[in-house]
């Protein structure tokens, strides 16, 4: 119960809660010190207090409060919920439930205790919790259709189909009109239920609820696009042919209505004429389209496609449409369509009747498509592909696109300088084009040029965000930047800037979690359900995401780095070479960050004070600018969990992943999760040489187990390790290994590496690895593994190999470094 | 045996917390139902009104009369008790926490689906 108060004092508390709500923090403040001064064990108001001051941002002043408040008032509801708003902002969602169930305990009539309860549940997916809350929900204030839709959604969600197609129907029943057919929340509503029959596998019904409620619906794109599938799916071909040709009507560039009517009129996969005539059809009633000249290539072969490839091909190539080799490099994993399309635009440069004058079409774009394919990984031939490119140059030197294609060409090369220069000069030939722009940057961050690179992206970023170009990439989430730009810090040894991007763009994924706690509420109030319901099943599993899997891996290599090296957290066993060089580090960071607070103090002594200050208040500064509190951890093996826990779950099929764990639960000590990581890996590929390498590893360990592992461990270990028993003699299995991947350089590395482990001499080992230079199959990719490891192993050979190397691939920027 | 016990103790006392939860949550929404009811006599004229908050409540009623889905979370509870019979040993507990990084609750559970024993409960982790 709280605590009551005389009527002026209740009057004040009300305006307490409508400044906080109008967030006039300042003002709630006050009026709280002047209830406090007259009670000054007023729970609820020391509860408000709590409140705004945690919305001011000052949380290590905001707890201790709330917990007083509730010392002293535990029976109130207001305590309950601002504490439990409180571990809701610092995302402690499990104790935030706890306190608003409390909450709703001691006053469960407060809807707004129950609706921030039932958001908090559907948010860590607590669906049983959800039902029970959206059911109350409805009981309160069933006249609302959205009361109604939600229950349906938590029992969707749940998984109970049935019930929550009985709740939308339940509500259907109560209407005593049909809505107006304008009412977009109906509209929705109708498809939304219809979607429910349809996941229950129902197609009949589906159809007819589709057929009798769904005639005017104002999606008439999803109505077509279900009546479609679900004629199909109950065998009505015929009809579902004629919705496939309307669909096609509609949008004739979207392949899957294509097959779909290729099904529904049960032509054969190998019917390839019969299929052929469909496109043919829609290509002449089209005369744009481009998907029905383009798939027939997918299918055919032999002659079939030779003439239609050429007759696409001699048509785009007229017309000069630059994104030709792109739309058809799919087909170059069937080397006749790969060779055939070479020949066609060899023969079309041949020959005489063509455009050789225009800069973009022709001749020039035959060279273009030449150029690039001569570039592509599956036919790759560089210096042909210089050749084409340098004459397609010749027939327009102001061309971004020609330009673009040779500085790939020289990345393919291993020249990464001279590629990021080349890209510069694109750039410079269409200074407004945003794609090149970021391109280059791109490149730049390649050749580990950061400053350069973040200038030149600067030409595109809102120019009056406080903190320059940085701030707004970090504001816009621009997760491509973040991720090269710590990736070129990481390849130049600075720790600290490398970890803070890595973190940086961890914290935005996290923000990609937490974006979708508006829309629990918000889709409910604009109605738009499907789109709620795909967003929150993408959110369960968006951490797969590529992008999260490389940044984890870059954070989880650089920490694993850290720990190995010890002496650079100055630990124990510094070395002085290493003392020097952390010293060096260390005065250099010093002066970066002096230099960049004076730039700061520069900029605000510049600013317009009249105006300036606010926008300042309102970031937050950043206390750590460099990463130095970042890179000076101590237990590096923990920070790594943070990267390595997400990635593992959300993306076990990665063999990088795989591998990256176990390095880190070996050097943690944890073996089982180690050995799990392996077994993983081995499922994933057995031959992958980094794999090999672990498995020797993990084999050594179980010769001589460390005395402190319980035995039941040391049992464990030994009957999972599959790939090397007991028994076998680790020399000869490496050995095995080896002479059996002879011609992969990358595999000899790693089993010379094992051998090493194996306590092989080392000078023998670094003298194989610096052979590898002769390998009839090495690459300068392999030649750059091979420095890294020399270079790991801090051998004498280092600059003899680079040389070598050099000779060998003289324009590789990796092996210079 | 008592230190087996505490290690087997937190489970059971904490899906007793939850089924009270479940409990006095139902009892919330009883408490709802009386007063909604109520209030349809009120708003007598709005017909609309009174069709949903009728059908609210058969909604209502229909979970409410979920003794089938608590008798499901019995025989569930009765289907843990049986489990139960199973002995972990508070030191094999400890063991799984340290070595493969769960909660306790989980460590509990994954000895009890290999009968209580440690090596077997870790070796299938570590199958992958």
């Amino acid at each position: 119960m709280p605590q009551p108060l005389a009527p002026k004092e209740a009057a004040q508390f009300r305006t307490i809660i409508r400044s906080f709500e109008d967030k006039q923090y300042k003002r709630g403040l006050k009026t709280a010190e002047l209830i406090l001064k007259k009670h000054p064990k007023h729970g609820d108001t020391m509860a408000m207090k709590a409140l705004i001051l945690n919305s001011q941002g000052k949380s290590d002043e905001a707890f201790p409060l709330a917990k007083e408040a509730l010392t002293v008032d535990m029976k109130s509801h207001i305590c309950w919920h601002v504490y439990g708003l409180l571990y809701r902002s610092v995302k402690n969602f499990e104790e935030a439930i706890k306190a608003y169930k409390f909450a709703l305990k001691l006053d469960p009539s407060s809807a707004q205790i129950q609706r921030d309860l039932a958001i908090l549940q559907v948010h860590v997916r607590d669906y049983q919790g959800y039902i029970q809350s959206r059911t109350a929900m409805l009981q309160a204030r069933p006249q609302l259709r959205s009361s109604w839709t939600a229950l349906a959604i938590a029992h969707h969600l749940a998984g109970n189909l049935a019930e929550a197609e009985n709740v939308l129907t339940t509500y259907e029943g109560t209407l005593k009109s049909p809505p107006s057919r304008y009412d977009i929340e109906h509209s929705e509503a109708v498809m939304y239920k219809n979607s429910i029959i349809a996941e229950q596998g129902d197609y009949q019904r589906a159809l007819d609820h589709l057929e009798k409620d769904a005639k005017h619906n104002l999606d008439r794109l999803a109505v077509l696009e279900c009546r479609a599938d679900y004629l199909l799916k109950l065998g009505r071909k015929e009809e579902a042919a004629k919705v496939y040709r309307l669909l096609l009507d509609r949008n004739s560039e979207h392949t899957l209505y294509y097959e779909k009517l290729e099904e529904a009129l049960e032509i054969p996969a190998d019917d390839v004429a019969a299929r052929k005539a469909i496109y043919d059809e829609y290509a002449a009633k089209f005369p744009r389209c481009d998907i029905a000249r383009r798939a027939p290539l997918d299918f055919l072969s032999g002659d079939d496609f030779r003439q239609v490839a050429e007759s696409y091909l001699t048509l785009m190539l007229n017309k000069g449409v630059p994104s030709l080799f792109a739309n058809l490099k799919h087909l170059y994993s069937d080397s006749f369509k790969k060779d055939t399309l070479r020949e066609i635009a060899e023969k079309y440069i041949a020959s005489q009747d063509i455009d050789s004058e225009s800069k973009d079409k022709g001749e020039a774009a035959a060279l273009y498509y030449l150029a690039q394919h001569y570039n592509y990984h599956m036919s790759r031939d560089l210096a042909k592909a210089h050749e084409y490119v340098d004459r397609a140059i010749e027939k327009d030197a102001k061309s971004v696109d020609f330009h673009m294609t040779k500085a790939r060409i020289l990345k393919h090369e291993g020249n990464i300088k001279a590629a990021a220069e080349m890209m510069n000069t694109a750039r410079k030939l269409d200074l407004k084009d945003r794609y090149i722009n970021s391109k280059c940057a791109k490149y730049q961050l390649r050749n580990n040029e950061n400053e350069k690179a973040l200038k030149t992206v600067g030409l595109f970023t809102r120019a009056e965000t406080v903190g320059g170009p940085l701030a707004d990439l970090l504001e816009m989430q621009c997760i491509w930047f973040l991720t090269e730009d710590g990736e070129a810090y990481a390849r130049q040894g600075n720790t600290g800037l490398a970890l803070k991007r890595f973190h940086a763009l961890n914290n935005i994924f996290d923000v990609w979690q937490d974006d979708q706690f508006d829309f629990h509420s918000f889709s409910l109030r604009k109605g738009q359900i499907r789109a709620y319901i795909d967003m929150v099943r993408w959110e369960d599993h968006f951490r797969d995401h590529p992008v999260y899997t490389r940044v984890a891996l870059d954070a989880v290599n650089l920490y694993l780095k850290m720990a190995d090296k010890p002496s650079a957290n100055g630990t124990n066993g510094v070395s002085e070479e290493d003392a020097l060089e952390k010293k060096k580090a260390a005065k250099k960071a010093r002066k970066e960050q002096q230099r960049l607070e004076r730039e700061e103090a520069e900029r605000q002594a510049k600013q317009d004070p009249n105006k300036g200050g606010q926008a300042g208040d309102a970031k937050k500064k950043d206390e750590d600018p460099l990463g130095l509190t970042l890179a000076a951890t101590t237990d590096p093996l923990g920070e790594a969990m943070k990267f390595l826990g997400p990635m593992l779950q959300s993306s076990p099929k990665s063999i990088e992943a795989q591998i990256a764990g176990f390095e880190v639960y070996m050097r943690r000590g944890k073996y089982v999760l180690a050995l799990q990581c392996l077994n993983r890996a081995l499922g994933i590929d057995a031959e992958n040489p980094r794999v090999h390498e672990q498995v020797v590893a993990f084999r050594k360990l179980l010769d001589n187990p460390p005395s402190d592992l319980p035995p039941k461990v040391v049992e464990t270990l030994k009957a999972e390790l599959k790939p090397a028993d007991e028994t076998a003699d680790l020399s000869k299995f490496n050995e095995a290994f080896q002479a059996k991947h002879q011609a992969s350089p990358l595999h000899v590395l790693s089993a010379i590496k094992a051998k090493l482990q194996l306590g092989a001499d080392l000078a023998e080992c670094e003298k194989e690895v610096a052979g590898l230079v002769e390998h009839a199959n090495a690459t300068f990719t392999d030649a750059v593994a091979a420095l890294e490891t020399l270079k790991s192993w801090r051998s004498a050979q280092v600059d003899a190999f680079r040389q070598a190397a050099l000779a060998k691939w003289p324009n590789v920027t990796r092996l210079a470094e | 045996m008592s230190s087996a016990e505490d290690a087997s103790d937190p489970p059971p006392s904490q899906s007793a917390t939850t089924a009270e939860d479940r409990k006095a949550a139902s009892a919330l929404s009883h408490l709802d139902e009386a007063p909604s009811s109520s209030a349809n006599n009120t708003s007598n004229n709005d017909v609309d009104h009174e069709a949903a908050s009728k059908a609210a409540s058969s909604l209502g009623g229909s979970t409410s009369k979920a003794p089938t889905s608590s008798a499901t979370t019995g025989a569930a509870g009765a289907a843990a008790a049986a489990k139960k019979s199973v002995k972990v040993d508070a030191a094999d507990v400890a063991l799984l926490v340290d070595q493969i990084e769960v909660s306790k609750a989980k460590a509990t559970e994954l000895l009890k689906a290999h009968d209580g024993d440690a090596v077997a409960a870790l070796r299938a982790v570590a199958r992958g």
